[in-house]
């Protein structure tokens, strides 16, 4: 059985691309939206979030600026690019592919 | 901040080898995430203590972040790589195209070379600046061989002039490499063992300069080539993202390129002196890692 860190590892560029689409967030704040959201399931590791999210402004596909706080606290905000929105579309698309063919398989009754 | 947050903190800096201004916003990120995450863990009642000791269990291993973070990082773009190939290729177009004649070109070379590596030291120490670095310092080792042929009486010029300056120069480049990330030491050194190798083919008995030349003129082509392999070398570290690759393009093509020098020298450069070489090589590759281990670990010595 593959491990569910391992089905996180393969769904992190489309986890965070998508997070991130909907709303410009820091590193933090993902972590936590995505243990919410999920209801626990996507519990990261938080010190691997960060080179993720560095792989993914590098590829051009999110970008990270620095937003000052109250109380001269900065936080580094990530928002989507175009090209980013292009993959994630894509991504979502093939997702939502799987998930039909896996429903499918899963549930037969449904066809 | 904790001792073990501090701690944490400084070991991800130690392996990241990433550019000042990206190491800087790194570590500002991750800071700012742990100020969050022990507000977070204060808040549900833990300790200091115990929040900062949860906070390092959750972020995980700092070696493995800092190396992820390295490896998200240390792919060069297209730029930079044509920027950090250009001294090997300009040298291959020297000797391809036999301008390594005319003085004019040489020394638009030496100011070129001068130029970038002065230009790069001081502007944070990019990753195309150490291939530049490597050949200006390539007239302080002209420079020392030329001694060699002084008139009886001036050896004094080189024992109490060149050879302090010279090693204080080298030295202090070194390690000031080495402090930024060892890889980029074997990177400066990359030519070294292929510039002995054509000094030994072309120079096996000393007759300066008239047979020089002319062995020269007459290996140029191969020359020229031996410089094009470790461009393309130099292109595929910058574009390589994960270290230990790096190191293998860095071994791999020293041996090739050796053994292409071997084999076009004509019996110019024996199995011994090959053998030599091979080992030089070898550690100019790795010594730097070494060096880097001892700096470090003899930066952190506690005092008596």
């Amino acid at each position: 059985m593959v491990p569910r860190r391992k089905l996180i590892k393969g769904s992190t560029d489309s986890l965070l691309l998508c997070l991130i689409s909907q709303q410009p967030m820091y590193g933090y704040q993902i972590i936590k939206e995505l243990e919410r959201r999920s209801r626990g399931y996507f519990k990261f590791k938080e010190g691997t979030l960060y080179p993720a999210l560095h792989r993914l402004e590098k590829a051009g596909l999110i970008l990270g600026k620095w937003q000052s706080l109250a109380g001269g606290r900065q936080r580094r905000y990530y928002y989507i690019t175009n090209k980013g929105n292009s993959v994630m579309v894509a991504k979502m698309n093939q997702w939502r592919d799987f998930l039909v063919a896996m429903n499918l398989i899963i549930q037969p009754e449904s066809i | 901040m904790s001792t073990s947050l501090i701690s944490y903190v400084n070991s991800i800096r130690d392996n990241l080898r990433l550019e000042p201004s990206s190491e800087k916003e790194v570590i500002d990120e991750l800071q700012a995430h742990i100020e969050d995450k022990l507000q977070e863990l204060k808040e549900a009642g833990l300790s200091e203590d115990e929040a900062a000791n949860t906070c390092v269990s959750l972020l995980g291993s700092a070696k493995l972040v800092a190396r992820q973070l390295y490896e998200a990082h240390s792919q060069g773009t297209w730029r930079q790589t044509l920027l950090a190939s250009m001294p090997h290729l300009f040298f291959a177009l020297l000797f391809a195209l036999n301008w390594w004649r005319g003085s004019g070109w040489l020394l638009i070379m030496l100011v070129l070379v001068l130029t970038m590596a002065v230009y790069g030291w001081w502007h944070g120490k990019p990753t195309w600046l150490f291939p530049w670095l490597g050949y200006s310092l390539q007239p302080v080792v002209i420079a020392g061989l030329s001694l060699l042929y002084l008139p009886t009486g001036w050896s004094w010029l080189a024992i109490f002039l060149y050879i302090p300056l010279a090693s204080l120069l080298l030295y202090s480049i070194t390690v000031q490499t080495i402090k930024r990330d060892w890889l980029y030491c074997s990177l400066m050194l990359l030519p070294v063992p292929t510039i002995i190798a054509w000094f030994l083919v072309v120079e096996p008995m000393g007759k300066f300069p008239e047979y020089w030349l002319e062995r020269i003129h007459n290996f140029a082509p191969w020359i020229g080539l031996s410089f094009l392999a470790l461009a393309v070398t130099v292109a595929l570290f910058i574009r390589l993202r994960q270290r230990w690759v790096k190191v293998a393009v860095l071994v791999i093509s020293g041996l090739l390129t050796l053994i292409m020098v071997a084999c076009y020298a004509e019996g110019g450069l024996g199995l011994l002196a090959l053998l030599v070489l091979i080992v030089l090589m070898l550690g100019l590759v790795l010594i730097p890692a070494l060096l880097e281990h001892w700096i470090k670990h003899g930066k952190r010595q506690p005092t008596a």
